[in-house]
Parts: structure tokens; sequence; C-alpha cells
């Protein structure tokens, strides 16, 4: 300790506060909001914002591609990279970056006993759970929302009448935000429920990626050769991605045009939905559970 | 308005009890919380947070009831916890900003009453580094700062001088002292050393294995005992024969003894034995009861615990 600073705390003064207090609206918002700069590393030093900005970029990079083409070919028939198909480009991108992100959000104030300092603020548990849930979620849309929306905005401007495109495909603005959403949410709610079990980053890392990775094969090798294991297909978090993205773009039509697995498994596109929707909400439940039990 | 009150509140962990029945009131001021490791002060004081539930009983912290109206409450108390809790890689101005705005305050507000509480507690150029890089001492300022930024009403401090040196100690005394005289904000503080609390505290509540022992004033924990504390260089034993001989009620061991102050006064023999008997004198004081005495026969010491302040 500093001679200066033992000796200056005598004549600096401390005032007391009149101001607002504005509770824990203010308080659940302003934790939410630290929490999505902190995803991409802002405010935090360069080290941080590498590889989250990164693969949100590496995420937009097919739409990027798509636009480019649309624009030189000049011809808006040809599409490299569809809307119904994009997370199946990008999946490992959004898993990835759900692997390096959550255990920031969750891990950290676990490892440094900062869980202490924000229950004893004006927010319960359940809000801190659900505010780092939430971030996470908002982040992941930046992955998946922000390339939909430049893939079909690009679209719309790479073709010579703007308004004719729009008036075109206006109807994938729906399956666009809806599948926007459920995906980044079901992400989400997997990678946060995961992330909070352990303080240790590394850990955490591992313990996402690998079911996202090691699933998707296993429910391949389910469906693919074993007759009476088609519903193999639902424990791989990206086929099911995948299953209720299609069904979103083909307008809840029964079975998904899709190729491959899906095809093959051969289930009614709201399956795909309602398992999405289920883990979710079991993913949440969980998230909440491990907070109310975590000592502080 | 009593700023604590609790009605037989009590924590059982499977095997163990750790607050067993506890009726205190806390009126204001600064306030001693006392006990061996073990006792239930931590537990206590995350109860009155709302951090924990109680297993039963009540509670209510400034009216409010811990039970229900947590995040209300928690807008106007404080809390500085015994470990660490300081992520490394963030300034000390970020990290109290952001935690004050957790607690209610508007951005603006935030970040000014973040610079004035870094500097009440005596952090300057150093609260825009990493606080990775912080000694322990100015790591214990940040936290008692992030307890202070939304200008509470009441702060619970476990342990605040844990880890600190000798000089680091009574820094950070003289600051919770400042904090609560001056400004009027009530202090509930936890610590096991007894020096502490004397120095620094108006009242004391002393809790063993989660039972309230005793509460009141310090003043009226240590009375004057009315006996003359000597210390020596060489047996005390020895002075002690010799002025048992002359007709002083004495006794004493080691290099320490304890002269009765009834009767003629014994400055003069004192010295004179002293001298006779060829021994340093080192200290002569007037013997006050200090807290430790309260723990002495039979409570389990702490091997860290600091001389008797001396009076």
């Amino acid at each position: 300790m500093s001679e200066r600073a033992a000796g200056s705390i005598y004549d600096l003064g401390y005032r007391r506060y009149s101001g607002a207090r504005l509770g824990r609206r203010h308080a659940v918002v302003a934790l939410y909001v630290h929490g999505l700069r902190a995803a991409f590393g802002l405010g935090r030093r360069t080290r941080s914002k590498i590889f989250p900005i990164s693969l949100a970029i590496i995420a937009a990079i097919p739409a990027i591609v798509q636009i480019a083409i649309a624009s030189i070919v000049n011809t808006d028939d040809l599409e490299v990279f569809e809307a119904e198909e994009y997370y199946s480009y990008v999946q490992i991108v959004l898993a990835l970056f759900a692997a390096a992100v959550a255990p920031e959000l969750l891990g950290r104030d676990q490892r440094h006993q900062t869980l202490s300092l924000y229950f004893s603020r004006a927010l319960s548990r359940y809000d801190y759970a659900l505010s780092r849930f939430a971030a996470m979620a908002t982040a992941l849309l930046a992955l998946t929302l922000l390339p939909q929306a430049l893939l079909f905005f690009g679209n719309a401007l790479a073709v010579d009448e703007f308004g004719g495109y729009f008036r075109r495909e206006w109807d994938q603005i729906g399956p666009i935000i809806l599948s926007g959403l459920l995906v980044s949410l079901f992400i989400a709610a997997i990678a946060t429920t995961i992330a909070a079990q352990t303080p240790r980053r590394a850990f955490a890392t591992i313990g996402i990626v690998v079911p996202f990775i090691l699933l998707a094969p296993i429910a391949a090798l389910l469906v693919e050769t074993l007759d009476g294991a088609r519903a193999g297909i639902f424990v791989s978090p990206f086929h099911v991605m995948n299953g209720f993205t299609f069904w979103f773009f083909n307008f809840f039509n029964a079975t998904p045009d899709a190729g491959g697995n899906l095809a093959q498994a051969d289930f009614h596109g709201s399956l795909y939905a309602i398992v999405a929707l289920a883990v979710t909400a079991i993913g949440v439940a969980l998230l909440l559970r491990r907070y109310e039990r975590l000592s502080s | 308005m009593a700023l604590v009150e609790t009605q037989a509140l009590t924590k059982r962990y499977p095997g163990v009890v750790a607050l067993d029945a506890l009726d205190i009131t806390i009126d204001s001021g600064i306030i001693g919380l006392v006990g061996a490791n073990g006792a239930g002060k931590s537990t206590l004081i995350k109860i009155l947070l709302g951090l924990l539930p109680a297993t039963s009983g009540t509670a209510q912290v400034l009216t409010f009831d811990v039970a229900t109206d947590g995040p209300d409450l928690r807008q106007f108390v404080g809390y500085m916890p015994e470990h660490d809790c300081l992520p490394p890689d963030i300034s000390a101005t970020e990290f109290v900003a952001h935690l004050a705005q957790v607690s209610g305050l508007p951005r603006s507000a935030a970040r000014e009453r973040t610079a004035e509480t870094l500097r009440h507690v005596g952090l300057f150029e150093e609260r825009y580094r990493d606080m990775g890089g912080y000694s322990t001492g100015m790591k214990q300022r940040v936290k008692l700062a992030q307890a202070l930024v939304h200008d509470p009403q009441l702060i619970f401090l476990d342990e605040p001088t844990n880890g600190l040196d000798p000089a680091g100690r009574l820094e950070m005394l003289d600051l919770v002292q400042r904090t609560g005289r001056e400004f009027g904000i009530a202090i509930l503080m936890a610590s096991h050393l007894l020096g502490e609390i004397e120095r620094v505290c108006d009242s004391l509540v002393v809790i063993d294995g989660g039972r309230l022992v005793r509460s009141g004033a310090v003043a009226e924990f240590t009375a004057d005992l009315g006996s003359l504390e000597v210390e020596v260089e060489g047996d005390a034993g020895r002075l002690v024969a010799l002025l048992t001989e002359r007709g002083f009620e004495a006794r004493g061991e080691g290099r320490l003894a304890q002269i009765a102050l009834e009767g003629a006064e014994p400055y003069d023999a004192i010295r004179d034995c002293i001298v006779e008997l060829d021994m340093g004198l080192v200290r002569l004081e007037q013997r006050r009861q200090s807290l430790e005495d309260l723990f002495r026969p039979g409570a389990a010491e702490e091997s860290d615990e600091p001389e008797p302040a001396n009076v």
C-alpha cells in the first residue's frame, strides 16, 4: 500500500447519496447489458474480443458470399446459400461461439466468487441466472438473425428491382425471425446450463462443444444404420435445429423435404420444434435450480 | 426503528445447527458480531441479507422482511464478504460502477459515486488498473468500496481485516470507524478478533454455537478491573513472591504480574522490588478487562489473536 494512499483517506469526502434508486428492474437490465457486452469482449481487453467477434464474422461469411455472387451474376435465381439451410452451414460456428461465451458469462463469476456481490444487490438469484441466459441468447442472435437478415436484404439489393424481390420473398421474414429466435434460445439454454455447472472454463467449453459436435454423427449413425432407431435424430442439437428450421421455412408443412438424415428419420417437422422448446425449458429450469443451490 | 430484528431465527444444516433460535435486536452505530470461527456469524449475515433462507424464524432488516423483500432491502444494505470476490481482469472503477448499477443506481450516478467511494477508501490512480495486480490491502479497500458505493443505510462487514498486516488492519479499522461515525452508516462487523471489535465498535453481540451469549454496549464489557499489570525483563514469579512478602496482593507468571490496586498504593513498592531483584521494567499499566477475558475461561483462543489493546 502506498504511503500516499494511506495518508489520504483522511481528507477526502464521502457524501451521502440522495438521488434516484431505480430498483430491481434497473439492476437486472444493467446486468443484462453488461453480460451482452462481455459476450463480445466489449469493455474487456482486446484478447477477449478476438474470438467472439471473429466467430460472429465467420457466421456471416455465407451470407456475404451469396450477396457477392448475386451482385456479380445479377440474377435472383442463383441462390448458393439458402436461408433454410443457413444454420447447417454455420452450426459449428454457433456451437463454438456458445462454448466460448457461456463459460465467460457464467463460470467467471463462480470462479472469482463474485456471485456473493451480485446476490447481495437489488436482484434475486433467478434474476441473475435469467439475465445471463438472456445475454447469451441475445448474443447468439448476432450470429443467427443478423446473417439471415444480411442474406435477405443482400439478395433483395443484388437483384434488379428491390421491390419485386421483396414482394416475392416477403413471406421468408417470418421463418427467418422464428428460426433465428428459436435457434438462439435453444443453443443458449444448452450452453448456459452446462457452463453453470463448473467454475472451470476449460471443462465448460469442452462440455458444450462435445454434445453439439459429437452427437451429430451419432444421430446420423443411428438414423442411417439402425431401422428402429430413427428417433435417435433428436439427440443431436444440430439435427433438431435444422429440423425445425426447415419446417419453419416450409411454412409448417408436414415433413420437411430436406435431404439426408431429416428425410430418413421422416418425422413431422413440428416435433423438432417441440423438442427444441422442451430442451430450452428444461435447460432454463436446470439453470435456475443450479443458481438456487449455489452457495454464495 | 430497530435496524435488525430477529425472532427465533434458526438455521439447520444436515448434522449442524448454525443458528439456534436467535433473538436479537440491533439499533444503530457500529456493532460488533463476535464469536469463534463456526459460531454462526457468516450464516447470520447471509440470512440477514436474504442470501440464505432460514430454516425457521423470521428476521427484519430496515423493516424489510429478509425472506420476501430481498431485492428491495438490498438497495439499502451493503455487504463485504470475507472471501476474495474480485475478478482480476477488470479495473476497480469499472467493476464498482457496474455493481453500483446492479444496486439500482442510474448509470451517471453510479460513475460519480464510484469515483467518490474509491477515493474515500483510499484508492487513487490504481483504480484504473486491473485488480489482479492489487495487494491484499487494496483488494480489501475495493471490497469495502463496493459495499458502500450505493450509499446503504447499513453495511455488513465479514472479517474486514482478513489477510491484512498489522498496519493494514489499523487503516481498515480507521476507515470502518470513520464510515460509521462521520456518515452515520450503521455497520454490523463480524470478527473473531476481539481487539478489533473493542477498538471500533460501540456495542456488540456475542454468539457461540448459534446462540446469543450476550449483547450490549462495549463499555459494559470492559470494566475497570482495579489492578495493575507489570511486565518485566526476567521472572515475574520472583517479583510476585517479594511483593506478597511485603503485603501486596499479587500473582503472575512468565514476564507478567498483576498487582491489586487496593489498600496501599503499590507503585513505589513495585519499583523498589524490581530494583532489588535487578530486573528491567518494561511496562506498568492499569488493567481493564478486555473482551478477551470474557472468552478466556474455556474458550478456544484464536492463534492469530493480537495482544490485548493497551488502555
